[in-house]
This record gives C-alpha cells, sequence and structure tokens, in this order.
C-alpha cells in the first residue's frame, strides 16, 4: 500500500494524491491527520532488531508499517481537538507525548517517506531561518545578508525576506535527485541539491528572489513547499523518488 | 574569549567557570536573569556569522567568541518574569533574546557545547533510540500502544515492566504495578511507552568531544535520579573505567547525534547486554563530578578553549 498523510484542508496533498493514483499507484491511500487522531489502535514496537508500526483507525482501516510501500508526509502537526476539554497543562503535556510518538513512528517506517520526520517537525527539519540562509551559504546558493536582533519580535514565517529586495519569488522544487519547477539557471541546480542533502530533505521548496540583474537570490526554503507549483514534473519526480529510494532501501 | 550562558550560580556552569579561570581562559557570562541589561544580534553574510552582545556597559564581538556553553534554563521560569502574564513585555523581550541566542548557537563559528538543533533527538526517547541502535548499542523492548491488552501481554512475557515519558517531558521512570494496573484503560486516551525492566548496572558515561568519564550508578531506585524518594536513599556513584571499544561507541554516538557533551544512560546487563537508554544533551555533571572527582568541568573548559578550523 502506498499512503499520503496530509490535514484535511491541504488542497496540495489533494491534487498530488490524485496526480499518483492517475500515474498507477495503488493501492493508494490517503489519511488525514484528523482520522489518524482519533485511531482506533496504535502498537508501536522497538528493539534491538527490529521495528513495528501497526494502526487500526476508527473506520477500520488497518495500516501495518512493514506492508507500505512508500509514504508522503505531509503532516504538520497532532490534532488536538480530542483534548480541548483538558486542562491547558494537560493539554500541552498530552501534545508533547503525541509528537514524539508520531516522530518515532514516522521514522520507523521502513519504506521510502517523504519526508522523513524530525524532531523539528513532523514532515522535514522545520529550522528556523537563519539556519536555512547559513545552510543555503555553505550548499553554494547566493543569500543574503540576514540579521536578527533581539530587539525585534520573535521571527515570523516568511520574516527571513526582511533583508531581501521586495522579491518576485520563484519557488524550485527539490524532490529526490530532480529539481523541477521555476526554471532556475541550470548554476543553481547543484546548489539546490545540496541544500536538500544538507538538510535532510527528500521533499524541499527553495524560494528565490529574481534580482534586477537577473540573479537569483536565496530567500527561503521549506521541507513542505506546495508540489502544484512542479505540475506534472513535480508528480513524476515523486514517483521516481519514491520508487527510487524503495530501491536503495531494499 | 568563551561565552557561559545559564544562570551563573547553578553547579554545571560555575563549575565551568572556575576550570576556565584555572586555565587562564576569558570568560564571559551571559546571565539569564539580568535580561533585561542584554542586547544580542547576529548576522550571516556569505555563510558567516557575526555580531554583538551588549551588557552592563559593555559590547562584546560574537566573532571573538571561540567557544560557548549554553546551559540554558527554560527562560518562561525565571524569577524574574513569575506573575507576568505571556504577553507582558518583559516576557516578549527575554523570548526574544534567547530565540536570537538559540539561533545564533547553530551557525556560530567555534566550539559551541551544545548547538540548539541537535538537542532535540532528546524530544521524542524512541526516535532517540532509533539513532542510537545504528551505533551498535542495545536497547530494552519498548511498546507504545494505547491497547491495555497489548500492556498485559508485555507484563506477562516481561514479568516486570517500567513506562516512562515519550517525550522529554515529566520524564520520570516507574515501574509498572498493581494500582497501573488497575487504571491502565486510561491509556486509550494517549499512547503511553512501556520497556522492559533490564537487571544490571547502571552507568552513566559523560562524553566531552573524545573523552569519556564513566560512573557506576549504585542504586535499587527504577529512576536512580529519584532515588530519594523511590526507595529512600540516595544513589551511590564510583567512578569506572570503560573498555575501549565501549568508550569509543560513547563517543561516536555524541559526534553522530552532533554534540559535543553528553550524558548517555547505559545499563550493562549480567548477559553482556550493553543498553543505551537515552543521551542527555546537557548533562547536570556536576552531582556526579562531585561524588566521583572525575575532572568534568575541566575537560568542558579544555574542550570550549581548543583550537579548531
Amino acid at each position: 500500500m502506498w499512503l499520503v498523510l496530509c490535514h484535511s484542508g491541504d488542497v496540495a496533498a489533494l491534487w498530488l494524491y490524485n496526480g499518483l493514483r492517475q500515474r498507477g499507484l495503488k493501492p493508494l491511500q490517503l489519511v488525514s491527520a484528523e482520522v489518524l487522531a482519533c485511531s482506533r489502535l496504535w502498537e508501536h514496537r522497538l528493539a534491538a532488531g527490529h521495528t513495528t508500526v501497526d494502526i487500526t483507525l476508527h473506520d477500520g482501516r488497518a495500516i501495518h508499517g512493514d506492508g507500505l510501500r512508500g509514504v508522503v508526509n505531509r503532516l504538520v502537526a497532532v490534532p488536538m481537538d480530542l483534548w480541548r476539554r483538558a486542562s491547558p497543562a494537560d493539554r500541552a503535556y498530552v501534545l508533547q507525548e503525541l509528537t514524539a510518538f508520531y516522530v518515532s513512528w514516522l521514522m520507523a517506517l521502513p519504506c521510502p517517506v517523504l519526508n522523513r520526520p524530525s524532531p523539528l517537525g513532523l514532515a522535514g527539519a522545520w529550522r528556523h531561518q537563519s539556519h536555512w540562509v547559513w545552510l543555503a551559504a555553505r550548499a553554494g546558493l547566493r543569500t543574503p545578508d540576514y540579521i536578527q536582533s533581539s530587539q525585534n519580535p520573535i521571527d515570523r514565517p516568511g520574516a527571513l525576506r526582511r533583508r531581501s529586495p521586495p522579491p518576485k519569488v520563484k519557488t524550485v522544487l527539490v524532490i529526490g535527485d530532480r529539481v523541477v519547477g521555476g526554471q532556475p539557471p541550470g548554476a543553481l541546480l547543484a546548489g539546490c541539491l545540496e541544500l536538500a542533502r544538507v538538510s535532510g530533505s527528500g521533499i524541499l521548496g527553495v524560494d528565490f528572489a529574481d534580482g534586477p540583474e537577473g540573479e537569483w537570490t536565496f530567500v527561503g526554503a521549506t521541507p513542505l513547499p506546495d508540489l502544484r507549483l512542479g505540475g506534472e514534473a513535480a508528480l513524476d519526480a515523486l514517483m521516481i523518488a519514491l520508487h527510487r529510494e524503495r530501491r536503495e532501501s531494499l | 574569549m568563551i561565552l557561559l550562558c545559564g544562570i551563573p550560580s547553578e553547579p554545571p556552569l560555575a563549575l565551568v567557570r572556575e576550570a576556565l579561570a584555572e586555565l587562564n581562559a576569558c570568560s564571559v557570562a551571559f546571565n539569564q536573569r539580568c535580561f533585561a541589561d542584554m542586547r544580542l544580534s547576529f548576522e550571516i553574510a556569505a555563510g558567516i556569522a557575526g555580531g554583538e552582545l551588549s551588557m552592563n556597559g559593555a559590547t562584546f564581538r560574537l566573532q571573538d567568541f571561540t567557544g560557548a556553553y549554553l546551559r540554558i534554563m527554560d527562560d518562561r521560569f525565571l524569577p524574574e518574569l513569575k506573575g507576568q502574564p505571556p504577553d507582558s513585555p518583559a516576557r516578549l523581550s527575554c523570548r526574544a533574546l534567547h530565540d536570537t541566542l538559540l539561533q545564533w548557537s547553530d551557525v556560530a563559528h567555534g566550539n559551541i557545547v551544545n548547538r540548539c538543533s541537535p538537542m532535540a533527538s532528546n524530544s521524542s526517547k524512541p526516535f532517540q533510540a532509533q539513532l542510537i541502535r545504528r551505533h551498535g548499542f542495545d536497547m530494552p523492548e519498548t511498546l507504545i500502544t494505547n491497547d491495555p491488552d497489548l500492556v498485559d501481554d508485555f507484563l506477562a512475557r516481561h514479568h516486570r515492566i517500567i513506562y516512562k515519558s515519550i517525550s522529554g517531558v515529566r520524564s520520570i521512570v516507574r515501574t509498572f504495578d498493581k494500582d497501573d494496573a488497575q487504571r491502565v484503560d486510561l491509556i486509550r486516551w494517549c499512547p503511553v511507552q512501556f520497556q522492559e525492566f533490564i537487571e544490571g548496572e547502571s552507568v552513566l558515561v559523560h562524553v566531552v568531544g573524545s573523552r569519556v568519564f564513566a560512573t557506576r550508578v549504585v542504586s535499587e531506585a527504577t529512576d536512580y535520579r529519584y532515588a530519594h524518594e523511590q526507595v529512600g536513599q540516595a544513589a551511590q556513584l564510583q567512578p569506572l573505567s570503560l573498555p575501549d571499544d565501549m568508550a569509543e561507541r560513547c563517543v561516536e554516538l555524541t559526534a553522530g547525534l552532533g554534540l559535543s557533551f553528553a550524558g548517555i544512560d547505559l545499563k550493562l546487563s549480567p548477559e553482556n547486554r550493553c543498553i543505551c537508554f537515552e543521551v542527555n544533551p546537557s548533562p547536570g555533571f556536576s552531582y556526579f563530578e562531585a561524588h566521583t572527582g572525575q575532572p568534568i568541568a575541566r575537560a568542558v573548559a579544555e574542550y570550549l578553549i581548543q583550537v579548531t578550523d
């Protein structure tokens, strides 16, 4: 079985689910985070020689880790609706516990998982923008000067662009070993692939500002890009990445 | 120059400061409790991080810090913020300062003990266990479930099991007893982590770079950190010399997790299993140093001042 994990409002995930089905990936199931959160049974075992994951959803569908062939993982957070009546302290504790649990069972799946979880994010490391800029520079991409001060408010998503010129942002997608979307200059391809590698991302969206001289400057990255930006080429690349990773893991 | 971040009177930080002084190394204290008087900014240009720290009328260039030891307490619980509402200017200012410090630690040049991001592996114990396993350590059989029947089976198989948090929160290890069996149905609300109880010798290994300090912990408690509460008697600590291959694995594990300083929680079973329970990225080593005389603070200080490329 192939699996797409996403939140119920993730339109990009619905798009890729349909696209993968049309490409013959079957049996393919889409399971929302909200459905997952109400699972009837969780059984995750770890030992020296093996790790297993077995989930029974509330509608009776079963997910056995050993039976999965590949997973597209777009989970961002564990829904906490079931806990809305709990005290704030208990809710905070349960959120920590469930998040730690999800990170482990997603990591333990023996099949290709794009993206694998990190303690910094269920669908891959959700890094601070300063860290992305630093990594991008090390990957050989042109980066803006970045500054952060304790006098500034805490960063909000998108705040990286603070020192970039008002950008015409172009998003490039790295999927496996392919770069799709955005039509970047050829010289950028290696840098994008290297950024995905050093950040441990099977899927990575890389944003660039297109400067007045035609130069492309890195302005941000996300492990959870909107794959629709890559169109059919993104779906093709995803199919290849899911199958290639499987061959390598075998 | 070395930056020491935390509460200066807290024993681990105080010991490292003393050790640096003995080595004639200059250190600067980033005292969390003085957050209102500090300003920190950093910038990244062409992949190189620089910046400034201002406090007490003095300004330091961040690139002049060749090492930093971060022993940070959760800034939300600083005494100076007691009674402050969540969105008070003081709280927001304090958070922004700490956020800036932690982000800088990830990109700073030099010997950083430890950088912020790699410390996160400890926030999911079973996730970290999967990384630990790759370094050749054994692990206890573990079951995470919301099904009481599976817990019954697990108990029947192992006879004695423990439970503990999956995350780093409320992380006290307890033996699963009759009272717990009475309320085990509650796990239907949230999966709980159970593990086989391992008989054997508890060993805490502090790794500093490539140096290893092992301590044998003698206690009847399920969680020796809470020995006084659990069995009415503190644990006894004795220095221990590890076999070379085990010490090497501890060093490799620490480096593999992206850490330069760690506390590795081991148990050596009578069947010669070397079980690793977890790796603490911010060990409170002073208790072990005080009881064994191992020069851990000195090793941290020497690591901080060593010259790197």
